[in-house]
């Protein structure tokens, strides 16, 4: 079932044209990653699908519901963690929660009970009395995540959530994004620029320049752009030139590209001798990425 | 409604916890009393004297009396509009840290929305106000006081008034900005000339005629002179007891701006409060017209 249904959505700041004509589904359930540059769209766009912000045209549509019609309704089923915290920061947790649980109506036990299930979940009894302000970037993660859920959403859209985070705080963030999926079936839509987040998704849209270049499965995205790669080791550079085809020198080894995995195959029967020590892996994405817009992605910038 | 409440009461809290904040608008109006008995005390006295009857004197309690209610009056006149401009920095300040995008995404109505942040600045602007009247009436009881209890009231309503005229305007004003740095710059020219236009720093009628009546145009000038009637009834009720001529009272009334006149037509105190009261209905109900047509960014 499409939770989420984006039909021709267009959006522009005057001369720029942020978003071109975009159409999309994301199904309950799934885990939807919006892989771009900073600038291609994906921001633009999560902004419209939260109602924050004005379309040109197109048309969203929520849970079976109309964005035009049912703003509100829409506004409930969806939680947003920004790329950078939007609580009030003077606050404490407390009482940044409490404020915004007010907002969905929840208030007194109820809020009370619900605070106490995503203290759980996310560790913040220690911390719910401190300023949101005085708590490290990965406290304040946690919390930001927290509040996206105070109202149950069915969906969590996550713009960027893991940017500027250390590794240790990026992996506990992302461990806690899947438990809910797992445990609660909730439908995570992500943006990134970070590959190895796009590759755990169900589905993946690039984005680029306002337009939609590919879109698929990991897999799907992997066997329609990029080939496979066999990478040999303890071989002379002599012998991998003459299997005629292009490769790469790694540090301890060659990587080189094939079409498919069948070329692959043939190529060891062929040669038998030459595979003693590699290992065949599909293309990753940023393979992909590189290969439907010609960029590469490092840290949400072009190169 | 309870959103509405858990909105103010975010907005409050939020603006106790800048204290450099509050404590800079709590002692600016004890500033401007000390600035005000310091360089214009002398000047409000010799232009006071001068417009009795020659040989008449007065006890030194009375003129002091005058002086000093015009003082407070000129004070909580400037002081209800700066300080309200300078508590509504919130929603400013939300606009510029983004924190406007979190409200935004949750089902608050605009309309809410925005009386959050009006009811939130008018607490903390009240607040302050009134502990400057509390400031201003010691002062007054100090150097000479004449006022009863019923003008004492009526003070402390003017000042009401005049916070929520104050607060509305602002509000209107600040929805247009988006940076810390447009707010202060629209701070200091409210501190600056606001005080000119509503006639607390000189009285309107020292002003040639055309600037008087483009300024009998604008609503804090009643509000303004609210404040002058009720402040200065109780002095200069004792003045006439003593027996200053009833034309005087009634130039000095008219000089000091407790007497004002649109276009020639004297306009009654209850004429001032259905004006300032009109005023604030239509600045707060275009504040939430405004939020409602800006429902999402554009």
């Amino acid at each position: 079932m499409d939770i989420i249904k984006i039909d021709d959505l267009y959006k522009s700041y005057g001369d720029v044209k942020a978003v071109q004509g975009i159409s999309f589904r994301v199904k309950k359930g799934e885990l939807f990653a919006f892989l771009g540059l900073n600038g291609a769209g994906k921001s633009t766009t999560i902004s419209i699908l939260c109602g924050r912000l004005e379309k040109d045209a197109g048309r969203v549509e929520l849970n079976g519901k109309d964005l035009d019609e049912n703003g509100e309704d829409i506004k409930r089923a969806v939680g947003v963690v920004f790329q950078s915290c939007a609580l009030d920061k003077p606050l404490s947790v407390y009482d940044n929660l409490k404020c915004r649980a007010a907002l969905y109506g929840i208030t007194g036990e109820a809020f009370e009970k619900r605070l106490k299930e995503l203290s759980d979940l996310f560790e913040l009894a220690p911390v719910l009395k401190r300023p949101v302000g005085k708590l490290s970037g990965g406290q304040r993660r946690r919390v930001d995540v927290a509040r996206a859920l105070i109202h149950e959403p069915e969906i969590l859209i996550l713009d960027e959530p893991t940017t500027g985070l250390d590794p240790q705080t990026r992996k506990s963030v992302w461990g806690i994004v899947e438990t809910l999926r797992k445990e609660k079936g909730m439908t995570v839509f992500l943006t990134t620029h970070y590959m190895e987040e796009a590759a755990e998704a169900d589905y993946v849209v690039i984005l680029d320049g306002g337009k939609i270049v590919a879109e698929g499965t990991p897999l799907q995205l992997k066997n329609a752009y990029t080939g496979d790669f066999i990478t040999l080791y303890n071989v002379a550079e002599e012998r991998v030139q003459a299997l005629g085809k292009p490769y790469e020198k790694l540090p301890e080894g060659y990587r080189v590209a094939v079409a498919d995995t069948a070329e692959a195959t043939s190529l060891i029967l062929a040669d038998p001798e030459l595979f003693t020590d590699y290992e065949i892996v599909k293309g990753k994405m940023d393979d992909v990425f590189l290969a439907v817009t010609g960029k590469k992605l490092t840290g949400g910038t072009e190169k | 409604m309870n959103t509405v409440f858990a909105l103010i009461k975010r907005n409050v809290k939020l603006f106790f916890k800048d204290k450099g904040m509050f404590f800079t608008s709590l002692i600016t109006p004890a500033i401007l009393l000390v600035l005000y008995a310091t360089f214009l005390g002398n000047v409000y006295r010799d232009s006071f004297t001068s417009n009795l009857p020659e040989g008449f004197v007065l006890s030194e309690s009375i003129v002091d009396g005058l002086v000093g209610s015009q003082l407070i009056s000129s004070i909580l006149a400037v002081s209800c509009v700066t300080v309200a401009f300078c508590s509504n920095f919130l929603m400013v300040q939300d606009k510029a840290n983004g924190s406007i995008n979190d409200l935004r995404i949750s089902p608050v109505k605009p309309a809410a929305l925005s009386m959050g942040y009006y009811v939130a600045t008018l607490i903390a602007t009240l607040l302050i106000c009134f502990i400057a009247a509390a400031i201003c009436l010691a002062y007054v009881a100090i150097v000479g006081w004449y006022m009863s209890v019923a003008d004492v009231l009526l003070l402390f309503l003017d000042i009401l008034l005049l916070v929520l005229f104050g607060t509305a305007l602002s509000s209107v004003v600040n929805f247009f900005m988006s940076s810390q740095g447009q707010i202060s710059a629209v701070g200091t020219i409210v501190s600056a000339g606001y005080g000119f236009i509503c006639g607390a720093y000189m009285p309107i009628s020292s002003f040639g005629d055309g600037l008087r009546k483009v300024i009998s145009f604008l609503p804090g000038t009643y509000g303004t002179s609210l404040l002058r009637n009720h402040a200065m009834r109780g002095v200069l009720a004792e003045m006439q007891t003593q027996g200053v001529p009833a034309e005087v009272i009634t130039g000095i009334r008219d000089s000091l701006d407790c007497n004002l006149y649109f276009f020639g037509n004297a306009v009654g105190t209850g004429a001032m409060y259905a004006i300032l009261g009109v005023t604030v209905a239509v600045l707060v109900g275009v504040y939430i017209l405004m939020n409602i047509a800006k429902r999402k960014e554009k």
